[in-house]
């Protein structure tokens, strides 16, 4: 209760400096350019039309009676987010060690500080993604998406992923201050994920016993919740709800777990 | 005050060798299964014990690897100690290696701001003591310029405005009494001196033991990570001084 307590206060205290540190990626990251922080949404959009270009026209994917643009597009911010935001906090503590090793400061701002700049993007993404659903589809094929009043659960679908991708980075970013080979596996891993949450396919096209699999990948139950809420206007229901929100609790507290326990000892190993 | 308790410190040496795949198979494809009994580990603090009180101006002497900055740095927080605590109360303002935290593709206005946040000031406070910062550091011309084109000599005189722009009522400082030109050096060696001198608390490790002599009312000395003599400034130092120069 009393690390909870301090936990918090500290947190009140180094709000500024995870903004300052946010702020300090931002400025790095579109520095030199020309169209600068335009490429938050500029950038998603553009990769997002090849995905549809290339899924649609060239695979030939489709779904009776979907908007299949609108759905890969939902399955896709999710992802980019996930994958962004776990990809940055690998090096979340490595990358700060000249910090860690002169002042004091508490080192789990630094993984939250890397979720929320990928988050802030994200947010960026969502411009186009609306865009996208206002404008595509047809109402003669029943594939005419509009925003609806289910639109309001969709915060406690991202407050979900926000934890989940919490939780994770916690770990990774540990895990790789003791094994550096985390870097290269991450990518793997990443790679496999994608392909194995549906992101531009539809999971009843699985044989039933991996789709019972897949269903466990809390990505999916995000992206699933996403998806029901924008393409069909339908009311979540409360098991996909809860379980996603259980998810990034679970991850999450596991992730600052580990963390808390290995964090005095990065300094030997970075 | 500051009460350090009994404090160890022990650093892993081996920790680099073991913990890749790489090195494991050039273990094996080396033939080199004799095994060494490598010491795998040493103590940089072995039991420390001491108490600084509120208003002292302690020096630590000792030789190059005694342990001086790692104590700094394990009452400033950065470490914890493997064994033994450190308790301290009051805020410490840390000037162990100045400008942690520059960012070279930032700008001096925003790495005051960066800095400034490492350092644990808030944004009022570094709002209000914005002015006096860029006074201070006389880089009012380039202040959104990025500090990666800026010479040595003004990143020090950036880092050194910044950090001193608080009254902590525990000040550590390793080594760092001026930076700058002749002018600068005589300006941030003043308001060192105020600082010192102004009832803070002060941890301050040198190699000038002429600094040493007019600053402290205690000295430690450390050596291979113990306290060898503490006590009175002039005492300890003249049995350093010997002890070094007669070895």
């Amino acid at each position: 209760m009393k690390t909870l307590k301090t936990m918090i206060s500290n947190f009140k205290r180094y709000s500024f400096l995870m903004r300052q540190l946010i702020i300090r990626d931002f400025k790095i990251k579109y520095k030199r350019s020309v169209l600068g922080v335009l490429w938050s949404i500029l950038y998603p959009l553009m990769i997002m039309s090849v995905m549809a270009l290339i899924f649609s026209n060239m695979f030939k994917f489709s779904m009776e009676g979907v908007n299949y643009l609108v759905y890969l597009m939902s399955g896709l911010i999710i992802w980019n987010y996930f994958s962004e935001a776990t990809n940055n906090s690998l090096t979340a503590v490595t990358g700060n060690f000249s910090l860690i090793n002169k002042v004091y400061i508490p080192k789990y701002i630094f993984p939250i500080a890397k979720c929320l700049f990928a988050g802030i993007n994200f947010l960026f993404t969502l411009i186009p993604f609306l865009l996208i659903v206002l404008l595509s589809g047809n109402a003669a094929e029943g594939t005419k998406c509009t925003i609806n009043i289910c639109y309001l659960y969709i915060p406690i679908v991202f407050i979900g992923a926000l934890m989940f991708t919490i939780g994770l980075s916690y770990l990774l970013s540990t895990v790789t201050v003791f094994l550096r080979d985390v870097l290269y596996i991450w990518g793997i891993v990443l790679t496999m994920l994608n392909y194995f949450t549906p992101i531009f396919y539809s999971i009843t096209i699985l044989p039933v016993w991996l789709q019972n699999i897949l269903k466990l990948n809390p990505l999916y139950i995000y992206i699933n919740t996403l998806r029901e809420i924008v393409l069909f206007g339908n009311r979540p229901t409360i098991l996909y709800l809860f379980s996603g929100l259980f998810a990034g609790f679970v991850s999450m507290v596991i992730g600052m777990i580990i963390f808390r326990k290995k964090q005095d000892k990065f300094v030997y190993y970075i | 005050m500051i009460k350090i308790e009994n404090v160890s410190m022990k650093f892993n040496l081996g920790v680099e060798k073991d913990n890749s795949l790489k090195q494991v198979f050039i273990k094996i494809l080396s033939f080199n299964r004799k095994k060494k009994k490598k010491k795998e580990y040493f103590w940089a603090l072995k039991n420390i014990d001491v108490d600084i009180k509120k208003g002292e101006v302690v020096g630590i002497i000792g030789s190059n690897g005694a342990g001086k900055s790692t104590l700094l740095k394990v009452v400033s927080g950065v470490y914890k100690p493997t064994k033994g605590s450190v308790t301290v109360e009051g805020s410490i303002s840390p000037m162990i290696e100045l400008g942690a935290g520059f960012d070279g593709e930032l700008t001096a206005r925003e790495n005051i701001y960066l800095n400034g946040a490492i350092l644990g000031y808030s944004k009022q406070f570094i709002d209000e003591k914005f002015e006096d910062i860029v006074e201070f550091s006389e880089l009012r011309d380039f202040l959104d310029v990025p500090v990666k084109n800026f010479s040595s000599g003004m990143t020090a005189k950036l880092a050194f405005s910044i950090s001193t722009i608080v009254n902590p009522e525990i000040l550590i400082v390793d080594e760092i009494l001026s930076v700058g030109d002749i002018k600068f050096q005589e300006k941030s060696k003043t308001k060192m001196m105020s600082m010192i001198n102004g009832g803070t608390t002060v941890l301050y490790v040198s190699h000038s033991l002429e600094s040493i002599k007019t600053l402290c009312t205690k000295v430690i000395w450390l050596d291979h990570g113990e306290v060898k003599m503490i006590g009175d400034t002039k005492k300890v130092c003249e049995k350093y001084y010997k002890e070094i120069m007669g070895r």
